[in-house]
C-alpha cells in the first residue's frame, strides 16, 4: 500500500503541477488572475474530441491545433476583455470568471456531458514499477510534465521573451522604460498559461471523461497550489503540488475519496492564516495588508 | 371519371372531417422536467416524443367525445449535475406546472433527493406524474404512508430495491459457480447508489454467503478510482461491485484494466450499458458484468418482442441506438400508461387519472407493467408477468450477452482469462 500511495502520490503532484503551471505564469507575469483558466482547460478537451470525432483528423494535428486556438482564445480574452479592466483586480477576476462561465455553460447547453467525450491515451499498456501497475499515460504525464516545467525555466531565463516576461513580473515600470511592451507581453502571458491549460488537458483527460464540471475543480486546484507557493513562483509551484498532491492521496487511501475533495480548501485556509503570500510568494504586500 | 373525382373528394372530405377535430383540439400538455443534458434524461425524453409521435399519428387521446393530441413541455432542472441544490430543481418542476399547466408528469426528477421533496408539489398541485429515472424505494414508503397525499406519484423504472435483488443474486451466482465469494463495494454517494450498495451487501452476505472486504464511497464527478481499486486488491477481493451513475464512472474499468486488479467487475456503471460503450472505451471491457433495468433500455431481448421493437423503432426514428440502460423504455411506456388511463377515465381530472393509472395492465417495452400499492411498478424475472431488467456480460468480442435472468438468459457468465476462480 505505500509503494503504491508513494507511486500514484508522485503522478498526482504532477498532474497538480501540470494544472497550476499556465494559472502562475499568467498571474506571475501580467498579474491577472485568469479565472476562465479551468473553462480554457475543458475547452481544449473538447475541441480536441471534436476535431478526432467529428472532423476526422488525426490526434495529434488535433492536439495542435487546439492548444494553438486555446493560446489564440487567451489572446482575445486579453485583448478584448482584460486590457479595458486590467489593474482594476476585482473586474479581473469577474470579467474572466463571466468568460469561463459563459464557455462551460455553453458546452453544457449544447449537450456536451455524456460519457463518450474521452481522449485517446498517447500509448495503451501498463508497466510494473515494484509490485504496483502504472499505465502508460500516467507515465507521460509525469515524463511530459518534469519536461515542461524544466523547459519553462529555460524559456523564462535564457529566451529574449521569456526575460521581458520575467522584467514585466519584477517591475513593469522600469521594463516599460527599457522598451518592453507590457500590454504586449501581458497579452502573450495570457495566451501561452492558456496554452498551458490545454496541454494540461491533453494530458491528463485520457485518463478520466470531458466534463463541464472538470472545469471548476481544475480552477480550484490551480489556485490552491498557486496559493500555497506563492501566486506567480514556479517553484512553489512545484512544491505546493508535491504537498497537495501526497496530501490528497493520503487522505484518499486512509480516510476515502471524499475527504480528498476537501483537501485543497483546507490547505488554502491554513497558508492564509499561517503566511497568507504562500510558501514562496513575493506579495509582500499582500502580507502586510492582513 | 366523375364518379372517381367524386370518390376520391368523399374520402379526402371524410378523412380530414376525422383528423381535423383531433388536430383542432386543444392539446394535453404533458411535462418533462428532468437532467436532460445526462444521457439517461436526453434519451428518456427522445423516447416520450416518440411515444407522443406515434400516439398523435393515430389521431390523439380519446378524452369523452374528442379526440385531442399531446404536447410536450419540457425544462431542464439539471439535479443530476454536482453542485446543483435541490431547491433549483424543485423551482423548475413548480415552473412547468404552474405556468405551462401540464397535466401529468414524465420522466420526472433525476435523482430521488429531488423527487422526495417534489412529491410534495405533485400532491399540491394535484398533477399524477410517471417517474422513470430516480430509484429511491423511499418514495413508495412515502406513498404507503399516506395514500390519499401521494396518490399521484407513480413509477414506472426499477427502484433500488429490485436492483438489489438483481446484484445480490449475481453475487451468489458467482460464488455458487466459480467460488469467487469476496466483494468490494465502490459506488457513489447519492442516495439510491448509498441504499443499492448497503442492501446488496445485506442480502449478499445474509443470503448468499458472500463476504464484504470493504466499500469505497466517491462523491459525484470523482474520475480517479486507482486508490480504491488498490485497497480492493489488498483487501484480497475477488469481485468488485461497482454501482455509479456519473458519466465518469466508466473510466473505472480502464483503471482496472491497467491495474491488473485480479477482481471480476459485476454491478452497475451506468455507461457501460449501451452498445456505444465498446468503442468508448476502445474495447477494454470484455468480462465485465453489468446490470440492465429495464428491457428496451441499453439493451433489448428477442425472447421479448415488444422490447425488441421499441429497441429498433428507437435506432430507426434517431438514427442512433438507445445507450442508456435507464429511462428510455420506461419513459416510452409511460406515455402509453398516461393515454391509457386518460381515456378510461374520460376526462384529465387528476383524481380520476391517476385511479386509472393505478389499474394499469399492459405489455410494455419493459415487460408486464402493473402497480403496487407504493405507485411502484413491480418487477420480476418474466417480462410476460412483470416488468424486467437484465444482467449481461460483455463478451471479448463486443457483444451483450444476457445471463440473467433465466427467461431471457443467451448463455452463461465466462471468467476473463486473467481472473481466477476461487477455491470452493
Amino acid at each position: 500500500m505505500l509503494e503504491v500511495t508513494l507511486i500514484y502520490g508522485f503522478v498526482n503532484s504532477i498532474i497538480l503541477a501540470l494544472i497550476a503551471l499556465g494559472f502562475s505564469l499568467t498571474f506571475g507575469i501580467s498579474g491577472v488572475s485568469n479565472f476562465a483558466y479551468g473553462a480554457m482547460y475543458v475547452l481544449a478537451g473538447y475541441t480536441v474530441w471534436i476535431f478526432i470525432n467529428k472532423l476526422s483528423i488525426p490526434f495529434v494535428p488535433a492536439a495542435i491545433l487546439a492548444v494553438l486556438l486555446t493560446a489564440a482564445l487567451g489572446a482575445v480574452l486579453y485583448r478584448f476583455v482584460l486590457l479595458r479592466v486590467r489593474g482594476l483586480v476585482i473586474s479581473e477576476v469577474i470579467a474572466t470568471f463571466g468568460v469561463g462561465l459563459a464557455i462551460l455553460e455553453m458546452f453544457r447547453y449544447l449537450g456536451y456531458t455524456g460519457f463518450e467525450y474521452t481522449l485517446p491515451v498517447f500509448t495503451d499498456g501498463s508497466v510494473m514499477i515494484g509490485d504496483t501497475y502504472i499505465d502508460h499515460q500516467r507515465l507521460w504525464i509525469v515524463g511530459v510534465g518534469i519536461a515542461l516545467a524544466a523547459g519553462l525555466y529555460v524559456f523564462t531565463h535564457h529566451t529574449r521573451l521569456g526575460l521581458a516576461f520575467r522584467g514585466i513580473a519584477q517591475d513593469e515600470r522600469t521594463a516599460l522604460s527599457l522598451g518592453i511592451n507590457s500590454d504586449r507581453i501581458a497579452g502573450i502571458s495570457v495566451a501561452f498559461g492558456s496554452g498551458l491549460a490545454a496541454v494540461a488537458a491533453i494530458l491528463i483527460l485520457p485518463r478520466g471523461t470531458i466534463s463541464v464540471n472538470e472545469g471548476y475543480d481544475v480552477l480550484i486546484n490551480a489556485m490552491a497550489v498557486c496559493i500555497i507557493g506563492g501566486l506567480g513562483s514556479t517553484v512553489g509551484v512545484v512544491v505546493a503540488s508535491f504537498l497537495i498532491g501526497y496530501a490528497q492521496m493520503l487522505t484518499d487511501v486512509l480516510s476515502g475519496p471524499h475527504w480528498k475533495m476537501i483537501v485543497s480548501l483546507v490547505a488554502i485556509l491554513i497558508i492564509l492564516v499561517v503566511k497568507p503570500s504562500g510558501l514562496f510568494g513575493k506579495q509582500k504586500e499582500l502580507e502586510e495588508r492582513i | 371519371m366523375k364518379r372517381l373525382l367524386i370518390v376520391v373528394a368523399a374520402c379526402i372530405i371524410s378523412l380530414t372531417w376525422t383528423i381535423i377535430p383531433a388536430m383542432a383540439a386543444d392539446p394535453i400538455l404533458v411535462g418533462v422536467p428532468s437532467s436532460l443534458t445526462a444521457i439517461e434524461g436526453k434519451e428518456a425524453l427522445k423516447a416520450v416524443e416518440m411515444a407522443v409521435e406515434e400516439i398523435n399519428a393515430k389521431g390523439g387521446v380519446k378524452v369523452g367525445d374528442v379526440k385531442r393530441p399531446i404536447k410536450i413541455e419540457s425544462i431542464d432542472i439539471r439535479d443530476s449535475s454536482p453542485g446543483v441544490p435541490v431547491q433549483e430543481a424543485l423551482l423548475g418542476i413548480e415552473k412547468i406546472i404552474t405556468e405551462k399547466k401540464v397535466s401529468a408528469i414524465l420522466v420526472g426528477p433525476f435523482r430521488s433527493e429531488a423527487l422526495l421533496p417534489a412529491m410534495d408539489l405533485f400532491a399540491q398541485y394535484k398533477v399524477p406524474m410517471l417517474g422513470t429515472i430516480a430509484m429511491s424505494p423511499k418514495s413508495e414508503e412515502k406513498v404507503k404512508q399516506d395514500p390519499e397525499k401521494y396518490k399521484y406519484c407513480f413509477r414506472v423504472c426499477l427502484n433500488a430495491k429490485y436492483l438489489v435483488g438483481y446484484l445480490a443474486q449475481t453475487l451468489g451466482f458467482l460464488n455458487e459457480e466459480f467460488g469467487l465469494k469476496k466483494f468490494y463495494a465502490m459506488h457513489q454517494d447519492v442516495e439510491w447508489a448509498r441504499l443499492t450498495a448497503g442492501g446488496t451487501t445485506k442480502v449478499a452476505t445474509d443470503k448468499f454467503k458472500c463476504e464484504s472486504v470493504g466499500t469505497e464511497v466517491y462523491p459525484t464527478g470523482a474520475s480517479d478510482f486507482s486508490a480504491g481499486l488498490v485497497k480492493a486488491k489488498t483487501q484480497g477481493a475477488q469481485i468488485i461491485l461497482p454501482i455509479f451513475d456519473m458519466p465518469q464512472s466508466g473510466i473505472l474499468l480502464k483503471q482496472w484494466q491497467s491495474m491488473k486488479i485480479p477482481a471480476l467487475v459485476s454491478g452497475f456503471i451506468s455507461p457501460m450499458t449501451g452498445p456505444g460503450a465498446w468503442k468508448t472505451f476502445d474495447g477494454k471491457i470484455g468480462g465485465l458484468l453489468n446490470c440492465n433495468y429495464e428491457l428496451g433500455s441499453g439493451i433489448a431481448s428477442d425472447k421479448y418482442p415488444p422490447s425488441m421493437k421499441f429497441y429498433n423503432d428507437y435506432k430507426k426514428k434517431f438514427g442512433v441506438p438507445v445507450e442508456s440502460g435507464h429511462g428510455p423504455g420506461p419513459s416510452y411506456d409511460s406515455v402509453y400508461i398516461l393515454a391509457e388511463a386518460i381515456e378510461r377515465a374520460g376526462s384529465l381530472d387528476p383524481d380520476k387519472v391517476v385511479a386509472e393509472i393505478k389499474k394499469t395492465d399492459r405489455q410494455g417495452a419493459i415487460g408486464r407493467i402493473k402497480f403496487d400499492e407504493g405507485g411502484q411498478v413491480i418487477y420480476g424475472d418474466d417480462p410476460t408477468k412483470t416488468a424486467t431488467g437484465c444482467v449481461f456480460q460483455w463478451t471479448d468480442d463486443g457483444k451483450q450477452k444476457i445471463v440473467f435472468p433465466a427467461s431471457l438468459a443467451e448463455g452463461k457468465v465466462k471468467l476473463p482469462d486473467w481472473i481466477k476462480a476461487g477455491k470452493k
